[in-house]
C-alpha cells in the first residue's frame, strides 16, 4: 500500500520537484507546529516582585498585548514570585520552569551582579538567559528626605553620620547604587536591607525610619507617593545615573559628573560601566536557556511589534509607564559583555556587594 | 464630604455598576466556599476582565465585591467540614466545626454570616471615619513596633486558655522555625532547603493550614464512621439562633471587628493574622474557659467578624499613600491604575466619591451575600447529616485541589500530607495547632522587622516608649491568665453563664 502510494506520487510529481517538496515540508512543518504550539496554551509570566510594583506593571501591560501578536493567541497570566530581589523568580525561570516556552521571567536587571560575585544562590548564567526584550531602559536616581541634613552628595561626603537608605535585597538598586557611589567616590551610606518591597521602603521613609532610597527614574515619575512628594518637596533627588541629566531632574548631577569632580580612578569608571549596564537591561523579559529557538524568536518578534503598537503606547501613557524599548538581541549581546568583566572589576564588584 | 458619601452610594447602585457587583459576588461566593482557592488568586485571575470596564467604580464593584464575599463564604466551609475555605477562615474551625458535630451547624452558620456582615460594616465604616486621620494612623507604627506586635501575636495565641502555656509557646516556636525555611530575605542565602527548589519560597501557608486542620478531621470522621453531626436531626438548631447570638455578644463582635481593622491597617499583617488574634480574644472572654474549642459560639463570632473587617483596614494605607496594605490590595491598586485613577492622596480629595463607593461596596456586597446565604443555610447545614463514608472522598478531593492551587506543585500535596499527619499527632497528644500556624505566618514578617529595626536603630529601639509599652503588654498576656487562674482557683469555679 505505501509503495503503491509513493509510485503514484512519483508519477504525479516530477522527480525534480521532490527535493523542493521535502524542503517545503521540512521547513513548514515546524512552522505550523509552532503556530499551533501556543494555540489554547497559557503563558505564565513569573514576576519577581509583589503585584503593584513598577517591575510588575510593565509585564502586566505586556501580558495584555501578547495574545494579539503571538500566533495562536495564547492566554497570558501573571504569577508574582517575590523575594530576594527577584532571584527566586530568576532561578525558577532558569531551572524549574519547563523549557517549553510557556514560562517567561520578568526579573531585576542587576542579577548578573550575583553571578559575577559568585553567590551560590545565583543558579544561572546571565548570558544564557534568552532575552526577549525590555520595554524600557532605566536610569536610576537616589532620593533623600528634604528634612534630612544632606542636601547634596557633597553633604553626605562630609557628614559624620551617614544617611540611612532602605532596600529590599542586595541586587536591588536600593542596595547597589549607594554602594557604587561609596566605592567610586567614597561617600558613606548606611544601607538597611530587608524590606519586603520598594513600597515598604517608601513608607519607612515617610515614617522617618529611613531617609533615602535609590531606584528608577521611571518610578519616580510614574506613581504615588512620589507624585505627592515632588509636589510638596518632601524629598529631593541627589544624583542620577544617565550619561546626561534627565531634563525633568536637571538639578541633580549625574554619577559621571561626580566621578569627574572627585577624580575617580579608571578601574572605578570601568566598574561603573559594568554596574550601570543593568540600567540598559531595564525590566527584562527572559526565557530559560533550553527554550527552543523558534519559540524565542516568536516572542521576540511579538515583543518588537508590541512596543511599536500605538494602542500599547497609549495604554502605557495612561498608566504613566515610560516606554523606551531595547530588543532582545541587543540585550543578549550586552549580557555576554557584562559576564566577561575583568577579574579586577569583578573583585571590586564583590567588595561592592559585600559578598567577600 | 457628605455629597461624596451619598454620590458613592448611588454610583454603586447605578447600572451597570450594580450588575458587575452581582457578578463579582457570585464568583466570590464559590471561590470562598472552595477550600484553598483564595480570594487573592481569584483576584489575579479576574483582573484582566476588569481592563475592559470603563469607570473605576464599576471595576471596583466587580473586584472588591468579589474579594469582600470570599471572606464570608470561606467561613462556611470551615464550619461545615472542618476544612478552611480560605486560609483566613481557619480559626473558625476551632469552635465552628465542633458546633457542627454537636448538630448546631445551622446556628454556627447563622452566627458566622451575621458576624461577617457586622464585621464588614464596621470595617467599611472605620475606613470612612478614618479618612481624615488616615496618614498619621498608618505612620504610627514603625518596624520596631511591628516586630513586637508579631511576637505579641504568637504569645497571645500560645497562651490561650485551655492549653498548657509551655506547649502553646513551644508550638509557636516551631512555627517560627518553619518560617525560616526558604530564601532569606536579607542576603538571599538558602535556609533548610535541602537542595529542593520548592522550599526556596518557604512553606506556603495554604497547604500547611489545610493539612493541619482538615486532614485530622477527615481521619476522625472516617474513624467514627458516622456523619459529621453526631446529634440526632431533631436537635438541628436554626440559623436564627446564630443571628441572635451575634447580638447577644454584640460588643465582642465589635471588638473583634476593630481587631480586624487594626491588623488590616498594619502593613503585611492582615486577615490571616487577625482571625487568630480575634479568636484568642473571643476564647479569653469566655467565662467558662473549658468551652473553648468545644463549640462555643463566641469562637465563631470573633474570627468571623475579624476576617471581614480587615478588608476595610487594608484599604486605608492603599488609599492614603498609594502603597498597598496587603497582596490583594496591591492587585486592586493595579486595577485602579488601569482604569486611570492614581491611588493615593488624590482619592481623599478629588475622587472622594470613589473612596466612599468602596465603603459602600464592602457593605452592600456583604448584605447581599448574607441574604443569599440565609436562603440556603439550612440546606448547607443538612450536609453535616450525610454519612461520613459518602462525604470523605469528596472532602479529600477538595482538600488536595485546594492545596495544589498554592503553587501548582506536587510538593504542595506532600506538604499537606506531612502537616496533616503532624496535625493529627498534635491533636492526639493535646498540642495546640493555632500557635504553630501563626508562628509560620508571622515568622518571616517578624524576622524582617527585627532585622530592619536593628539595622536602623541599633539596640536603641528596645528603649522606644512605644516598644516598651508593647513589651509590657506582651508580658502581661503571659502573666495575666496565670494570675487570674490562681485567683480563680482560690474562689470557686463560676457556673456556666456565658451563653
Amino acid at each position: 500500500m505505501p509503495k503503491r502510494l509513493s509510485n503514484r506520487a512519483m508519477r504525479l510529481v516530477s522527480p525534480a520537484l521532490i527535493p523542493v517538496l521535502f524542503f517545503i515540508i521540512a521547513t513548514a512543518a515546524p512552522l505550523f507546529a509552532q503556530n499551533d504550539f501556543y494555540k489554547g496554551k497559557t503563558i505564565t509570566i513569573i514576576v519577581g516582585t509583589k503585584a503593584g510594583d513598577a517591575y510588575d506593571l510593565y509585564p502586566r501591560l505586556m501580558a495584555e498585548y501578547l495574545p494579539k501578536y503571538l500566533p495562536g493567541s495564547p492566554n497570558v497570566i501573571i504569577q508574582n514570585m517575590p523575594g530576594a530581589a527577584s532571584m527566586i523568580a530568576a532561578n525558577n525561570a532558569y531551572n524549574v520552569a519547563k523549557p517549553d516556552g510557556l514560562t517567561i521571567g520578568a526579573i531585576y536587571p542587576a542579577l548578573y551582579f550575583d553571578q559575577l560575585s559568585k553567590k551560590p544562590e545565583a543558579r544561572f548564567d546571565w548570558s544564557k538567559f534568552q532575552f526577549i526584550g525590555s520595554p524600557v531602559v532605566s536610569n536610576h536616581l537616589l532620593y533623600m528626605r528634604a528634612d534630612a541634613p544632606y542636601k547634596s552628595v557633597e553633604d553626605i561626603k562630609k557628614a559624620a553620620t551617614p544617611p540611612k537608605c532602605g532596600s529590599n535585597g542586595t541586587s536591588s538598586t536600593g542596595y547597589w547604587l549607594p554602594k557604587l557611589l561609596e566605592e567610586v567616590i567614597g561617600t558613606k551610606f548606611d544601607i538597611v536591607v530587608g524590606y519586603q518591597s520598594g513600597g515598604d521602603v517608601d513608607l519607612a521613609v515617610e515614617r522617618g525610619e529611613m531617609q533615602c532610597r535609590a531606584f528608577t527614574i521611571t518610578a519616580w515619575f510614574a506613581r504615588e507617593p512620589f507624585i505627592t512628594w515632588r509636589k510638596t518637596g518632601f524629598a529631593n533627588v541627589l544624583f542620577q545615573t544617565g550619561s546626561k541629566r534627565d531634563p525633568r531632574i536637571k538639578d541633580a548631577p549625574t554619577i559621571y559628573e561626580l566621578m569627574d569632580k572627585y577624580k575617580a580612578t579608571p578601574t572605578s569608571r570601568q566598574l561603573t560601566t559594568v554596574v550601570l549596564a543593568s540600567g540598559d537591561f531595564g525590566r527584562p523579559l527572559v526565557f530559560g536557556p533550553k527554550v527552543p529557538q523558534d519559540r524565542v524568536k516568536l516572542l521576540r518578534d511579538a515583543f518588537d511589534k508590541i512596543v511599536k503598537d500605538p494602542a500599547y503606547l497609549a495604554d502605557a501613557e495612561k498608566r504613566k509607564l515610560d516606554i523606551d524599548p531595547i530588543e532582545g538581541l541587543k540585550l543578549q549581546k550586552l549580557s555576554k559583555e557584562v559576564v566577561a568583566a575583568t577579574p579586577e572589576v569583578v573583585e571590586r564588584m564583590k567588595k561592592l556587594l559585600g559578598s567577600d | 464630604m457628605l455629597d461624596a458619601f451619598i454620590s458613592g452610594f448611588w454610583q454603586v447602585l447605578a447600572w451597570p455598576a450594580f450588575g458587575y457587583l452581582l457578578i463579582g459576588i457570585v464568583i466570590g461566593f464559590w471561590v470562598g466556599l472552595l477550600p484553598g482557592i483564595g480570594g487573592l488568586a481569584t483576584l489575579a485571575l479576574m483582573l484582566p476582565f476588569s481592563y475592559t470596564i470603563k469607570t473605576p467604580i464599576e471595576a471596583f464593584c466587580f473586584l472588591l465585591g468579589m474579594l469582600a464575599v470570599t471572606g464570608t463564604t470561606g467561613d462556611l466551609t470551615s464550619i461545615l467540614f472542618g476544612i478552611p475555605g480560605e486560609s483566613s477562615s481557619a480559626a473558625l474551625i476551632l469552635d465552628g466545626y465542633p458546633m457542627s458535630k454537636k448538630g448546631e451547624a445551622g446556628r454556627a452558620l447563622g452566627a458566622a454570616i451575621m458576624s461577617s456582615l457586622l464585621g464588614a460594616t464596621i470595617g467599611a465604616l472605620s475606613l470612612a471615619v478614618s479618612i481624615p486621620i488616615m496618614r498619621p494612623l498608618v505612620l504610627l507604627f514603625g518596624s520596631p513596633e511591628l516586630f513586637i506586635i508579631t511576637i505579641m501575636g504568637i504569645t497571645f495565641i500560645g497562651t490561650l486558655a485551655g492549653t498548657s502555656l509551655i506547649k502553646g509557646l513551644l508550638a509557636g516556636g516551631v512555627g517560627l522555625m518553619l518560617a525560616a525555611i526558604g530564601v532569606d530575605p536579607q542576603t538571599g542565602s538558602l535556609r533548610y532547603t535541602f537542595g529542593s527548589l520548592y522550599l526556596w519560597d518557604g512553606l506556603d501557608v495554604t497547604p500547611v493550614v489545610v493539612g493541619m486542620f482538615a486532614i485530622p478531621e477527615i481521619i476522625d470522621l472516617a474513624v467514627r464512621g458516622t456523619s459529621i453531626s453526631q446529634a440526632p436531626k431533631e436537635k438541628l438548631k436554626g440559623v436564627m439562633e446564630g443571628v441572635k447570638d451575634t447580638f447577644r455578644h454584640f460588643w465582642l463582635v465589635v471588638r473583634c471587628s476593630l481587631i480586624g481593622v487594626y491588623f488590616g491597617v498594619l502593613p503585611v499583617l492582615g486577615a490571616n493574622v487577625a482571625q487568630w488574634i480575634a479568636y484568642g480574644h473571643a476564647a479569653r472572654s469566655l467565662k467558662d474557659k473549658s468551652r473553648a474549642g468545644k463549640g462555643a459560639v463566641e469562637g465563631v463570632l470573633g474570627p468571623g467578624a475579624a476576617n471581614n473587617s480587615t478588608r476595610g483596614g487594608d484599604l486605608i494605607p492603599t488609599i492614603a499613600f498609594g502603597i498597598p496594605g496587603s497582596a490583594s490590595m496591591a492587585l486592586l491598586l493595579g486595577a485602579l491604575l488601569i482604569v486611570g485613577l492614581q491611588p493615593g492622596p488624590e482619592m481623599l480629595k478629588s475622587r472622594l466619591d470613589v473612596t466612599f463607593a468602596m465603603v459602600w461596596i464592602l457593605i452592600i456586597s456583604n448584605i447581599i451575600v448574607a441574604g443569599i446565604s440565609f436562603l440556603i443555610l439550612n440546606h448547607l447545614a443538612a450536609l453535616t447529616f450525610i454519612r461520613g463514608s459518602l462525604l470523605i472522598p469528596f472532602l479529600l478531593v477538595l482538600v488536595f485541589i485546594g492545596s495544589f492551587t498554592a503553587n501548582n506543585s506536587i510538593y504542595d500535596l506532600m506538604v499537606t500530607l506531612i502537616f496533616g499527619t503532624l496535625g493529627y499527632c498534635m491533636l492526639l497528644y493535646g498540642w495546640p495547632r493555632p500557635p504553630l500556624v501563626l508562628g509560620l505566618i508571622l515568622g518571616k514578617i517578624g524576622e524582617n522587622y527585627l532585622w530592619i529595626s536593628t539595622a536602623a536603630y541599633g539596640a536603641r529601639w528596645l528603649l522606644f516608649p512605644s516598644v516598651l509599652i508593647l513589651i509590657v503588654l506582651t508580658v502581661s498576656i503571659v502573666a495575666y491568665p496565670t494570675i487570674k487562674e490562681r485567683r480563680g482557683r482560690a474562689k470557686y469555679d463560676r457556673p456556666e453563664d456565658a451563653v
